[in-house]
């Protein structure tokens, strides 16, 4: 299929998406299904040399192909579609890095915990196992919009920006309801020590 | 793929743009219709200055207009984002001329005329909010950049039909709020351009799949 030095292979390889991508536009499945295909490799080892964080390589990805999916209207048969590919790939790349890094300057990285009580490696099965189930009530009996910041934020690991996109709801709405649930469970927590 | 539905490529961003602005131009000519227009506009008009500072707020506002369309085709040339620039630095050079002619007449700035702003931004919305409903069908690869010239490009019409039309003003000072109006917006616009246009999630994709049509 691709070949990364070989100018022809590149050639055939443009000629080859960009009829396929015309008939997707013209709303061919089988030629977008193969395109997409021939894509991906292709998007892995571009994500893989920008990104230097290849953990979430596979998510950037995905994101390009979406992003491919959801923007297909703007590509133009008569221009060439690597360019145009490759436009998408990058700018997708650097969202998931702003992405990566402001969710790391809420982050803050300790080599040596301070205590390692509340570890789960540190307990007996059952006392891990009491914490997360006293846990999950104290959750459970939160108010709706406490709770989905909560999993939104805490849980599934949102930045701030993305947990408002998600939600609809103002980031400083959203600061107020995850203070305020923590405030709830950790009385819950004590009420029940 | 099941989503495969025929989706025909957008029209070349130049004949959008023209779209948008002989529309844009129908709508404020009906303002103008209803307004009516300034009464000495055949006098005005026979100054070179005044003329290339029209011209300059029109051709800026149909430059900005197709830049903010080639911002959301990718792969498109960097420069077509900056194509209304020499027509912007036409019109400051034509406004800096007049605001030079007048300094003694009316002094500078001429802060008697900063209510155009809030006309001119009245005058704007509609148009705006149609050139950003059209570009909101680009891919939002430089969403701040799309924002900020479809903005431009509104408020230039506006504040061009306005300086022919509306202001019952000679001097070419006049100029000087609308052009301010027009900076202001289109700088205050494009940093909401990453809200207004963003890329669909997976999230969000996945539930559009999953719709029941």
């Amino acid at each position: 299929m691709s070949s990364q030095h070989d100018p022809f292979a590149a050639k055939d390889d443009e000629r080859r998406w960009r009829a396929l991508m015309t008939s997707a536009q013209d709303g061919d499945g089988v030629a977008y299904a193969e395109l997409l295909s021939d894509l991906l490799p292709v998007l892995h080892r571009f994500v893989r040399r920008k990104s230097r964080n290849a953990q979430d390589a596979d998510d950037v990805v995905q994101e390009i192909l979406v992003s491919l999916h959801t923007v297909r209207q703007t590509y133009d048969p008569r221009r060439p579609f690597t360019p145009w590919l490759m436009t998408i790939a990058a700018r997708r790349v650097a969202d998931a890095a702003r992405r990566r890094y402001a969710r790391g300057a809420n982050e803050i990285a300790v080599d040596v915990l301070p205590e390692t009580f509340q570890g789960d490696e540190t307990k007996f099965e059952q006392e891990a196992s009491d914490v997360a189930e006293d846990l999950r009530k104290a959750l459970a009996v939160l108010p709706q919009s406490q709770r989905e910041a909560i999993e939104l934020i805490k849980i599934r690991g949102l930045s701030l920006e993305e947990a408002a996109e998600a939600t609809g709801k103002s980031i400083g709405s959203l600061k107020v309801r995850v203070h305020r649930a923590i405030k709830a469970m950790r009385q819950a927590l004590e009420q029940k020590s | 793929m099941d989503d495969c539905a025929p989706t025909p490529p957008l029209a070349h961003p130049g004949w959008r743009a023209l779209v948008w602005f002989g529309a844009a131009l129908c709508y404020l000519g009906l303002v103008v219709h209803f307004v009516g227009r300034r009464p000495e506009l055949f006098t005005t008009i026979a100054d070179p200055r005044y003329l290339a500072e029209v011209a300059a707020m029109f051709l800026t506002s149909a430059m900005a207009a197709a830049g903010a369309f080639c911002a959301g085709c990718p792969g498109r040339a960097i420069w077509e984002r900056f194509a209304p620039l020499p027509f912007l630095l036409i019109w400051i050079g034509a406004l800096a001329i007049g605001c030079w002619r007048d300094r003694h007449i009316q002094g500078f700035p001429p802060f008697a005329n900063i209510s155009t702003i809030q006309t001119i931004a009245a005058m704007s919305i509609p148009s705006a909010l149609a050139i950003l409903s059209m570009a909101r069908r680009g891919a939002p690869i430089a969403p701040m950049t799309t924002v900020g010239l479809a903005t431009l490009a509104a408020t230039s019409m506006s504040s061009a039909v306005h300086r022919v039309f509306i202001e019952q003003s000679m001097a070419g000072s006049a100029g000087f709020w609308p052009f301010c109006a027009v900076l202001l917006m289109s700088g205050f616009a494009s940093l909401f351009g990453r809200r207004l246009l963003r890329w669909t999630t997976r999230d969000e994709f996945v539930a559009t799949v999953q719709r029941p049509s």
